[in-house]
């Protein structure tokens, strides 16, 4: 592990950042990858990272990447302000930035020696919920991302749609702040190129919603099948804010995120949706952490998974209610569709309540396709994969009813459902 | 024409039906009548191909074509249609699009060109007309929320757009007031044609004072016990079903 301070000193930032990574390396020279004996990797094997990527699995692999993101699968129909990274790094000449807001890549804000804006970013919190090593080696290592801050009032008129590219290793440190009674929109896509490689993608993003303040995030994760995607989302909401995520899994070999979300101040409400659609060897993992700290926070978590082939799912939804959280109205759901008698999902919903005067309500189902369902729709004429599909598709509709941009939603549906070939898994599991 | 010879058929380790011998003719009505319990849902279950079926003895042929061979799909594109005694909820998968997709697939598989959006539409309007079912279930998701008898004229609502020449109706009547009930049998009534055979499943004679059947049949105890005319609905009203299973048994 402590090679990677080598790594660090070439890394581009002021005297103030350097030291900040320095630290951020010792810590994840001292915790190292989190193993199995930790709570919250029970189910996700993480050695698989350094046993594909080696031992420096933190090393920034080789970037075989020229391709500009207009060939990619992006979402073109979108009228978004666009920012494209490849392997890590952000390409100006293929974005489009909105005027009169302050949005930075970070790669220009640590050049400028003076400019100690990004500093809060690579602060660590050990002690944060979930935390872990290589959150620590983002801090470290992370050259590049998203810096945004919207001031007070302002709406911004259309989405930022942050385009990752690459199956390249790459540490990203995004930070959005939303000044009082601001609303904006954030597309996060990871997508990959057809090459071969497997590389790392550990992004962070640090989200600060002011006062009334109003978020949409999309995090849509479509990285290449041999990637590792290893995510942190973490939210503080002040008085009133609003934030959505719509988190959607559909790529890489690997995928952990850990969505953490602190309702901090009262009226604060957020609702998380997730959609994982998983096949052949995947393994996706979301933990959410949502924190009740103040009085008429209201939290809402709807997550489905679809499952094909050997997919495997794990889902935690921890809530935790402080003892002051008084009126805290949280609600939570997962639903699970194993189209597959292999494929497998690890659900759990952990409840922390310390006052009495909350509604808490949460319930998981694990099934599979209803044959009544089925037959009747194939009474009519479907065929049987068709049946399928759409019932798959119709499981999957709640999360995507709630997507409000049409042309995300849309692109989400294809992608989603041109990745299921294999319906005909099922024939066992129906009997 | 449907032929059914000698059929038996189980659930779950038990004989229901007990060697059913029917053959209905193009363009007939004929009615099933019995007690519950009797096998009717079972029999139109088994001509549809539901599964969890298992037949023992005896076969199906519509057309020539051996019905018990055939995927639940392939006996629609042969035009087979059930409306279920419970339709089922299916949230999320939206009744026209349903329609649309079964539609196409039965003229595809005729060999016919598929039918646009525009055309599908218009045709859609058409017939929901028909049922006097409201333009705002169309786009609803298959049966979601809807009353019981919504469900039901959902179901001759599908058979109108589908255009079977085979319609087998499971207890269509049951669960209707008496408006929804004149309503869907006008719908069926409109749906008469000299190609299309309607078999009804009730154990109500109600349903016959608006669709007059070819043929009634008593189904007792897995067994077709007696054959006849639209009067024998009346003497079953009248009787009930035990004078039936007496005389069979005699
Ligand atoms: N899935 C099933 N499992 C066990 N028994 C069943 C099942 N379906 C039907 N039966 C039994 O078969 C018999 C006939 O049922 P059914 O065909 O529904 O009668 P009907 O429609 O005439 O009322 C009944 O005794 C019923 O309990
Ligand atoms: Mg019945």
């Amino acid at each position: 592990m402590s090679d990677l301070t080598l790594n660090i000193a070439s890394l581009p930032g002021n005297v103030g950042v350097q030291a900040q990574r320095s630290q951020a390396a010792d810590i994840c020279a001292r915790t190292g990858l989190p193993g199995k004996r930790d709570e919250d990797w029970k189910y996700t094997d993480i050695s698989r990272l350094t046993a594909t990527l080696g031992d420096a699995w933190w090393l920034t692999a080789p970037t075989a990447i020229n391709s500009d993101a207009t060939s990619l699968a992006t979402i073109d129909d979108l009228d978004a302000y666009r920012l494209v990274f490849i392997a890590g790094q952000f390409q100006p000449e293929q974005s489009n930035l909105p005027d009169g807001v302050q949005l930075r890549p970070l790669s220009e804000l640590l050049q400028n020696d003076t400019d100690d804006s990004a500093h809060c970013l690579f602060k660590l919190d050990e002690s944060a919920p979930l935390f872990n090593g290589l959150l620590a080696a983002n801090s470290a290592l992370a050259s590049d991302g998203l810096c945004a801050c919207i001031g007070d009032g302002i709406k911004l008129d259309k989405p930022l749609y942050a385009v990752h590219v690459g199956n390249s290793t790459a540490h990203t440190l995004n930070g959005l702040m939303l000044g009082k009674g601001a609303e904006a929109t954030l597309i996060e896509h990871f997508i990959g190129t057809d090459s071969d490689q497997a590389g790392l993608s550990n992004i962070a993003t640090y989200l600060r919603l002011g006062d009334n303040a109003a978020l949409t995030h999309y995090r849509l994760q479509l990285e290449s099948d041999k990637q590792f995607h290893v995510g942190r989302v973490e939210v503080k909401q002040a008085r009133d804010s609003r934030y959505t995520l719509h988190a959607v899994e559909l790529g890489g070999s690997l995928s952990r995120a850990d969505i953490v979300v602190n309702l901090a101040e009262p009226g604060a409400s957020c609702a998380l949706n997730g959609l994982f659609v998983a096949s052949g060897r995947q393994h996706i993992d979301h933990h959410t952490r949502i924190d009740h700290n103040a009085p008429h926070c209201c939290s809402r978590e709807n997550y489905r998974t679809v499952l094909d082939g050997r997919a495997h799912a794990v889902f935690n939804g921890k809530i935790v209610v402080a003892e002051g959280a008084v009126k805290t109205d949280s609600a939570q759901s997962n639903g699970n569709l194993l189209l597959s008698k292999h494929a497998e999902i690890d659900t759990k919903p952990e409840l922390e309540i310390y006052n009495d005067d909350v509604k808490c309500a949460h319930g998981v189902t694990v099934g599979q396709l209803d044959k009544n369902q089925l037959f009747y729709l194939k009474s009519r004429g479907l065929s049987e994969d068709e049946a399928r599909q759409l019932l798959t598709v119709a499981f999957a509709d709640e999360i995507l009813v709630a997507m409000d941009i049409k042309a995300v939603r849309s692109f989400i549906e294809k992608e989603a459902f041109s990745k299921l070939p294999n319906l005909g898994d099922l024939e066992g599991v129906l009997g | 024409m449907l032929k059914i010879e000698n059929l038996h058929a189980s659930v779950a380790g038990k004989e229901i039906l007990k060697g059913i011998n029917l053959e209905i003719g193009a363009g007939e009505v004929h009615a099933i009548m019995g007690p519950n319990g009797s096998g009717k849902s079972t029999l139109s279950n088994v001509i549809a191909g539901r599964d969890g079926y298992k037949v023992t003895a005896g076969s199906v042929t519509y057309n020539g074509k051996d019905l018990l061979a055939m995927e639940p799909e392939e006996r629609a594109w042969e035009g087979v249609f059930l409306a279920f005694q419970y339709p089922v909820e299916i949230p999320g998968v939206n009744n026209t699009y349903m329609l649309k997709a079964g539609v196409n697939a039965k003229r595809k598989h005729q060999g016919e060109q598929e039918l646009d959006a525009i055309d599908f539409m218009q045709l859609v309007k058409e017939k929901a007309k028909l049922v006097e079912l409201n333009e705002s279930f169309l786009s609803r998701g298959v049966n979601e929320g809807f009353s019981g008898g919504e469900k039901k004229r959902n179901e001759i609502f599908q058979m109108a757009v589908l255009e079977p020449s085979l319609a087998l109706l499971d207890e269509t009547d049951s669960g209707l007031d008496i408006d929804a009930l004149r309503i869907v049998a006008n719908g069926v009534n409109k749906l008469r044609r000299e190609d299309r055979s309607i078999v009804m499943v009730t154990h109500y004679q109600r349903l016959l004072d608006y669709i007059e059947p070819d043929f009634v049949h008593v189904l007792a105890d897995g067994q077709i016990l007696k054959s006849g005319d639209k009067s024998l609905a009346l003497e079953l009203e009248s009787r009930g079903y035990d004078w039936v299973k007496e005389e069979a048994a005699a």
